[in-house]
């Protein structure tokens, strides 16, 4: 589902290069769950970024969910992104538009038939446990309905791998592990799931196959 | 998915706020403006055409030519070219004219011991030869004629109308051209403005893999409603304007430019101007700049 290849990601600061990335090769196959652990700015946000293509490597080689990631034009994108479910630590819900709008949101821009959207978005909020806050605006969500509500309009569209940068980072320790539940029913489910979080208690908790990252290198790949 | 993207247009306008409607407005502007000078240009337009149809060159003869040679002198007059059709006029026939237009006075003329006036032949000039340097050549080539007096005629004050209808256009273009410029500039910071507003949007479509096509046709649809909207506007303006002058408007033109009635925009020309309006806005709508993918 995933593969990278001496991956390195190097920002240009005027004269100066800061390295975000330094030749990170790993694999993650179809139906894992997998943590990419690190401390803050070890480059799992940038590491992600790549994978969805909002950026672009300096070096390597990276496929995601059959794409060729690093050479993908940019009239593909969109494909690959239709693959590709993102949940942030800031559930970046649109403000003005209900649980239940932000999530068919999705379906709309992506064409689906009006009949399809009403059932599939009522199944997603279903599945997150958020079918009684449908018609709530956002700001009348706790922060844990907010994440789940992010999640759900991560996962109507379906998407193959599900990646999930510090989604319970502004989370109670409560509610961050509803979220792991949450995301260990999805996995279940068949959805390949890359969680990054610089919580090492949240990794050593779910007991899954991790990667550590820092300073922008791949320090242990561990089951 | 045309409907979702017609709703998001809709949206984007509501948010848009006075800058969209500036836009409208700006659109109205110039295109009543550019509309003013062309409906103005239209009736200057076929008060040229129906004079230039009436022109007449009149060629006066030395002598009246007998009756058997008139049809000979008529095919000679015709031989200098640039002749649409021509008439012969008697000594006979032009007493007669100014009889029936002196009307009551005409016991004045019956007191006159011969008939002074002199034949002639009334040419009308083949449309190539409408334009004064047309008219100009014709009137030399008939002068030259051996059985020719004299020989009247011009189309100086048509080409003067036809200057003036030339000099209308380029006002009415010019000062479109900068109000529609101005409105194209409005019509993109309003849906610059959208898209600014529409950020976190566009931020959530690009991230669910919506295409471009998507992201920017809603705003490329917002600057059409504008334009549309404008060019609306402009229209209705514009023909009530035209209904209300109307009844000054005809009796003057009847008496300067001898027009029977003011003309309006034909269907095609009001579906011209919409569409101008409509091209306007788009123009806006896709010239706004939002941020783009990596």
């Amino acid at each position: 589902m995933i593969e990278l290849r001496g991956v390195s990601k190097v920002y240009r600061v005027g004269p100066v290069k800061v390295t975000a990335l330094a030749d990170v090769s790993f694999a993650v196959e179809k139906g894992e769950f997998t943590v990419l652990a690190g401390p803050s700015g070890s480059g799992k946000t940038t590491l992600l970024r790549l994978l969805y293509r909002d950026e672009v490597p300096t070096e390597g080689e990276i496929r995601v969910a059959g794409f060729d990631v690093t050479g993908l034009r940019r009239s593909r994108i969109p494909q690959l992104r239709r693959a590709v479910g993102v949940v942030f630590q800031d559930a970046k819900l649109l403000p003005g538009r209900s649980v239940y709008d932000n999530i068919a949101f999705v379906l709309r821009v992506l064409g689906t038939p009006r009949r399809d959207i009403t059932p599939r978005v009522m199944q997603t909020l279903k599945a997150v446990g958020l079918s009684a806050r449908a018609q709530a605006l956002p700001a009348q969500l706790s922060q844990g309905e907010q994440q789940r509500a992010a999640l759900a309009r991560a996962l109507v569209k379906e998407p193959a791998l599900l990646l999930a940068d510090e989604p319970t980072g502004n989370l109670d320790e409560a509610m961050a592990e509803e979220i792991l539940y949450l995301l260990s029913e999805i996995w279940s489910r068949g959805t390949t799931i890359l969680l990054a979080t610089h919580r090492a208690t949240l990794a050593d908790q779910l007991k899954r196959r991790t990667l550590v990252l820092d300073g922008g290198r791949l320090l242990k790949d561990e089951e | 998915m045309l409907a979702f993207l017609i709703g998001e247009a809709f949206r984007n306008l509501r948010r848009g706020g006075r800058v969209a409607a500036s836009a409208v407005l700006l659109i109205t502007l110039s295109l009543a403006a550019l509309g003013a000078f062309w409906v103005l240009s239209l009736n200057i337009g076929s008060a040229v055409e129906q004079w230039r149809d009436r022109l007449r060159v009149v060629v006066y003869l030395r002598e009246e030519p007998p009756a058997g040679e008139v049809e000979g002198l008529l095919k000679k007059i015709e031989g200098v070219g640039g002749i649409q059709r021509l008439r012969y006029v008697s000594k006979a026939e032009a007493l007669q004219t100014l009889r029936r237009q002196l009307g009551g006075k005409v016991s004045e003329v019956e007191q006159l011991p011969t008939n002074p006036l002199p034949p002639s032949v009334e040419v009308t000039p083949a449309p190539e030869a409408s334009t004064p340097e047309g008219t100009r050549a014709l009137i030399q080539r008939l002068s030259a004629l051996a059985e020719v007096e004299e020989v009247q005629g011009g189309t100086a004050w048509v080409e003067w109308l036809a200057q003036l209808q030339g000099l209308l256009q380029l006002i009415g273009l010019a000062l479109g051209g900068v109000l529609a410029l101005a409105a194209i500039l409005t019509a993109t910071t309003a849906t610059t403005l959208v898209l600014h507003a529409r950020r976190e949007e566009m931020e959530i479509m690009r991230l669910v893999g919506a295409s471009e096509m998507v992201i920017r046709l809603p705003l490329f649809l917002q600057g059409l409603a504008q334009g549309l909207v404008g060019a609306g506007l402009a229209v209705g303006a514009l023909y009530g304007a035209y209904r209300l002058a109307l009844p000054t408007l005809e009796p003057l033109l009847s008496f300067t430019l001898g027009l029977s009635r003011a003309a309006f925009f034909s269907p095609i020309e009001v579906a011209l101007l919409l569409g101008g309006g409509g091209l306007l806005g788009a123009l806006g709508g896709l010239a706004a700049k939002g941020e783009r993918p990596a």
